[in-house]
């Protein structure tokens, strides 16, 4: 699979997959450069990556690791724990398993690493099929 | 995109409660396609509760220090967020020391909640290690409604 573009500050893709096999796993490398325009304010005496958009990262491999033809959506999170900061020039890999899933779900757990430091980890992931709010809704 | 997601602080109780908004915009460049049509990303939801935290403990610490997130118990996304809506922030501090501080929270669109948060464990740090205090003084000042700065 090769890196995908049309990327937007926020709206994380990977700059290599390494390994995708829907409904088990997939590994990502997601490139921090100095040139992301929110290190101008995140923040202005020390560029950091905001934790959230590690935690974008980590969905969005999620989503590609819960496969199939679906629509994922990110419904919740729990026990994330953001371990040391992210900041530009880092090589961010990250790997996304699939835990559980259910008829309409799909849980994840996620880990994100410099080299070989875990800078953070998400415990659960989970996505919610997104045929299923509109059931719920209509 | 500059990440300044609040855009006013509507109240603020000092080591207790903050409430803030933001306004959102088909102009902001981080909406996500969904079959639906655009949708907030949730870790900027995320993030503005966030921010609404930092905010309470930079007023509460006459802008000594400022919250660094650590971990998050449970976000739980209720509703995605569509372009145009009003997000209102409140956040609450449930518990909080000279490190570090513990505050749950939610975000609302029209009294709907749209994001419930438990267990926001937030680091804190000098404030000036990452920003100029005089410029969150003179930030917090215009976000509670406060005109220009003499």
């Amino acid at each position: 699979m090769t890196a995908t573009t049309g990327a937007t500050d926020t709206a994380p893709v990977f700059d290599r997959i390494e390994e995708l096999v829907p409904g088990d796993r997939a590994v990502a490398v997601r490139n921090i450069p100095n040139t992301l325009t929110f290190f101008d304010t995140h923040f202005p005496r020390h560029p950091i990556l905001p934790g959230v958009l590690l935690l974008e990262s980590m969905a969005a491999l999620a989503k590609a690791a819960a496969g199939g033809e679906r629509a994922w959506r990110l419904e919740s999170v729990r026990a994330v724990r953001f371990k040391h900061f992210v900041g530009p020039g880092d090589q961010v890999r990250i790997t996304a398993e699939v835990t559980k899933t259910t008829e309409q779900t799909t849980e994840v757990r996620a880990t994100a690493r410099v080299g070989d430091r875990v800078v953070a980890t998400a415990r659960t992931l989970t996505l919610a099929a997104a045929d299923r709010a509109g059931k719920d809704t209509a | 995109m500059r990440f300044h997601l609040i855009d006013r602080i509507e109240t603020c109780a000092p080591n207790e409660r903050i409430t803030a908004r933001k306004v959102t915009s088909v102009d902001e460049t981080y909406w996500q396609s969904t079959g639906d049509g655009p949708a907030m990303p949730f870790g900027l939801a995320l993030e503005a509760l966030c921010q609404a935290a930092t905010w309470l403990i930079m007023i509460s610490t006459d802008h000594r220090l400022r919250a660094a997130l650590l971990a998050v118990g449970e976000a739980t996304s209720l509703r995605p967020v569509q372009p145009g809506e009003v997000l209102h922030m409140e956040a609450r501090i449930e518990s909080m020391n000279e490190d570090a501080a513990v505050l749950d929270g939610t975000v609302t669109v029209d009294g709907e909640k749209v994001l419930e948060v438990s267990g926001l464990l937030c680091a804190l740090i000098d404030a000036e290690r990452l920003d100029d205090p005089a410029n969150t003084r003179r930030m917090a000042h215009q976000l509670q409604g406060g005109g220009p700065v003499g």
